[in-house]
């Protein structure tokens, strides 16, 4: 009997050393997910207004080169990406999406008759990984130039390489140093700014408290800091939450917000879409959308997805911050040009029309600007420089011209639009037009007080 | 400290969430008195199953209620399948190694999961029972009836589950497996489809609870498959043995982790309730041994 007891008991400590070991790998796995989440997470990057309604293209996709219908056949210029590819967080997408467009210059007369070839690096979350495809990229691949990186990780690790070897990288921010470090510029807000322009939409409607709950990972407190600043300013006072992702009590969540936020107050969320779902349909389930004066959430949340899964009841009731012009509402010629060539070269675009394919179209249309106006040899020192002298760009998918410059930091898109749910889309919200990031924020205001503030753009 | 009426909210949630652990805490218990497996895997099969019915209900046009009869077929099949192909030969093996099978149907599943309703582009997915529409309010608190039916399946599966064992032929015969499977064997009891019957049952409540989960957590594949952990704690405060307990523990740890909810101090650290409740009954567990032991010496 006692055998027996002691042979249980070595069962279920065995037991208790295996579950340990898949809870690391939860954790392991979530925190790729939920840092797909937040800071240093695919969050914000993963705006993904996904929209699989407009892709009906007017325009012909031969506007994207010189030459139309002339396949470049010089010397090849090669680019290259680095983009994280893990279970629950891939930014794919938008290396995919600038590949696309990079096809279609090659297509259309290339530069000045040079295609260029574009390597693609992914990696998971490895440091030693990210530092080795950097240097693959440098020594065996010689790129000259780096466009289109979305890593939660890769700033905050490959920073300094690229700055001693004079690479100035177009991309896609998360981790804090794609923002505060001279040698990336990125066409998207990432996590703080986004956060920021979702606090201060909520402040614009004159609500009593701030609530703003995030992801648990690391990186927070930076995110944090933006809608702290804001929310002092305009002398409301804000509640800073943290969830452990994956989130597994959604109901206690939304509870315990609505109840901090009360009556007159704002919830505004920083999650992945998953995460930032579940919450608001917790929310719904139990009745809670109306009780308080407005949800509000950072970029991630622009997404058609999450507006289909919520429904109607969010219309109206939910503020999303948009870094990148809608393309439900928007007939741009950019905008136009990026349905053409999504449908025409996209095929590897897994998420369709949305934030993450606009950002992949976006860096490669500033790259092939900046690699148009080069006379010479492309080597890293033009192709960077090139990059770096770009100044004043329409993009026709930002609210606001595109600027490199010689910064010490850069958050080059710092104007944005706020959008809501309307029946399974996310729309422009009433007073959701361009809005500039406020300078209340002390990281933009030392931006500014650098760079000046871009104009608005005149398609915007 | 949050008052009484701060508190209320969370008891639903907290009940409901324990109700769907004891469901599942009733299958793995079930399922490792039968073949000794702890079925790591549990959490993934039902979080399949739910996207199984969310693809035919979106994407096939299928009714609600046929898609959700998949998902539960699915899950009962795939465990079925797994007990079948890998049951026999795992049968004389230490428990970790059985524990660590399971986990490889994990990770496959899981992976297979990624590739199939992948999260690039942010797409989230959501898997909504008609129960969500309707409810009601107790004091301040709206109930909504999928957490009533929650809770209403935890306690009917673990009542059906603890009468079956008892009362049946089938439950006796394993009852005696989880003694000792070679003399059960021995008097004649078919072993192998004793087994099959406990794959096929832990199977279908994996489906079942993924289901609940997908509705009341997340259709997330890695949310889904990963809070198996939670009622393996139930299971574990149980010593794998007691229905009765495993229910009492899993309503346990889902209170408690959602009562943490509105302490500022201790929020941060709710999700460690599964572990720190099974460690601590672990402990007791073998105080008792040594007490027992000392016993026989003396």
């Amino acid at each position: 009997m006692v055998l027996q007891h002691v042979g249980r008991i070595r069962t279920m400590s065995v037991v208790v050393a295996v579950a340990g070991a898949v809870a690391l790998a939860g954790c392991g796995s979530s925190s790729k997910s939920s840092s797909s989440s937040a800071a240093s997470t695919p969050q914000g990057a993963s705006t993904g207004s996904s929209s699989t309604s407009s892709t009906s293209a007017s325009v012909n996709t031969s506007s994207c080169g010189t030459k139309p219908g002339v396949k470049a056949t010089g010397t090849p210029i090669p680019l290259g990406a680095i983009v994280t590819s893990q279970p629950g967080t891939s930014f794919t997408d938008i290396a995919n999406m600038a590949n696309a467009y990079f096809t279609c210059v090659n297509d259309n007369g290339g530069i000045n008759g040079h295609p260029i070839k574009y390597y693609i690096e992914t990696e998971q979350t490895n440091p030693a990984q990210i530092a080795a495809d950097a240097k693959q990229l440098v020594d065996t691949d010689h790129v000259v130039g780096i466009v289109g990186n979305t890593s939660i990780i890769e700033c905050s690790i490959d920073a300094s390489f690229w700055q001693k070897l004079g690479y100035y990288v177009i991309a896609s921010g998360i981790a804090p140093e794609c923002y505060s470090t001279p040698n990336y510029a990125d066409v998207n807000m990432g996590p703080r700014y986004s956060s920021d322009g979702a606090v201060q939409y909520a402040l614009a409607m004159h609500v009593s408290k701030i609530v703003f709950d995030q992801s648990n990972v690391p990186g927070t407190g930076y995110i944090a800091g933006g809608p702290a600043a804001l929310a002092a300013a305009a002398h409301v006072p804000i509640v800073q939450l943290t969830e452990n992702v994956p989130i597994s009590d959604a109901s206690s969540v939304a509870i315990k917000e609505v109840d901090d936020a009360g009556p007159n107050g704002a919830v505004v969320l920083n999650f992945t879409p998953p995460e930032a779902l579940v919450i608001l349909q917790a929310a719904q389930k139990l009745g809670l959308e109306d009780r308080v004066k407005a949800w509000g959430c950072s970029t991630p949340c622009n997404t058609d997805f999450l507006a289909k899964a919520l429904g109607p009841k969010w219309n109206g009731k939910l503020f999303v911050n948009a870094e990148l012009t809608p393309p439900d509402d928007t007939s741009s010629p950019a905008m136009n040009l990026y349905k053409a060539i999504f449908k025409q070269y996209g095929s590897a675009v897994s998420g369709g029309i949305g934030s993450f394919s606009q950002m992949g179209f976006t860096e490669a249309e500033i790259a092939v600007h900046a690699l148009e106006s080069i006379k010479g040899p492309y080597t890293v020192a033009s192709v960077n420089a090139a990059f770096k002298a770009v100044s004043n760009y329409n993009t026709g998918m930002l609210c606001q011209l595109w600027t490199y410059g010689s910064y010490p930091t850069h958050i080059a898109n710092n104007m944005d639009y706020t959008v809501t749910p309307d029946n399974g889309r996310m729309v422009k919200a009433p007073n959701g037009g361009c809005t500039l990031i406020s300078s209340v924020d002390p990281q933009v205001a030392a931006y500014r007080r650098a760079a000046g503030t871009a104009p608005q753009a005149p398609t915007s | 400290m949050p008052s009484w009426q701060d508190f209320q909210p969370f008891i639903v949630s907290g009940l409901a969430l324990g109700g769907v652990y004891a469901l599942s805490g009733v299958g793995l218990v079930v399922l490792y008195r039968a073949t000794g497996v702890v079925y790591l895997a549990f959490g993934a099969v039902g979080a399949m199953g739910a996207l199984i019915a969310w693809s035919l209900i979106n994407h096939a046009a299928f009714p609600d209620w046929a898609a959700w009869i998949v998902a539960i077929v699915f899950s009962a099949a795939i465990t079925l399948a797994y007990g079948m192909v890998f049951g026999a030969a795992l049968a004389k093996r230490e428990p970790l190694v059985k524990a660590a099978a399971t986990l490889g149907l994990l990770l496959v599943l899981f992976g297979v999961m990624d590739l199939l309703w992948t999260s690039s582009g942010g797409a989230s997915r959501s898997l909504s029972l008609p129960t969500d529409n309707g409810g009601f309010q107790v004091g301040s608190v709206q109930v909504v009836w999928t957490q009533v039916i929650a809770v209403g399946i935890g306690v009917a599966i673990a009542a059906a589950t603890g009468a079956f064992l008892r009362f049946t032929k089938l439950g006796t015969a394993m009852r005696a497996m989880a003694n000792d499977r070679e003399i059960t064997a021995t008097l004649g009891v078919p072993v192998r489809r004793v087994e099959a019957a406990a794959w096929l049952g832990c199977g279908a409540l994996s489906g079942v609870a993924g289901l609940l989960l997908a509705d009341l957590v997340a259709l997330d594949a890695t949310t889904l498959t990963f809070l198996v952990i939670s009622s393996l704690a139930a299971a574990l405060i149980a010593r794998l043995r007691s229905i009765a307990l495993t229910f009492v523990a899993a309503m346990v740890v889902g209170l408690v982790h959602d009562l943490l909810t509105p302490i500022q101090s201790l929020t941060n650290y709710r999700d460690m309730t599964p572990f720190v409740l099974a460690a601590v009954a672990l402990l007791l567990l073998s105080q008792r041994r040594v007490i027992s032991l000392s016993r026989e010496e003396a």
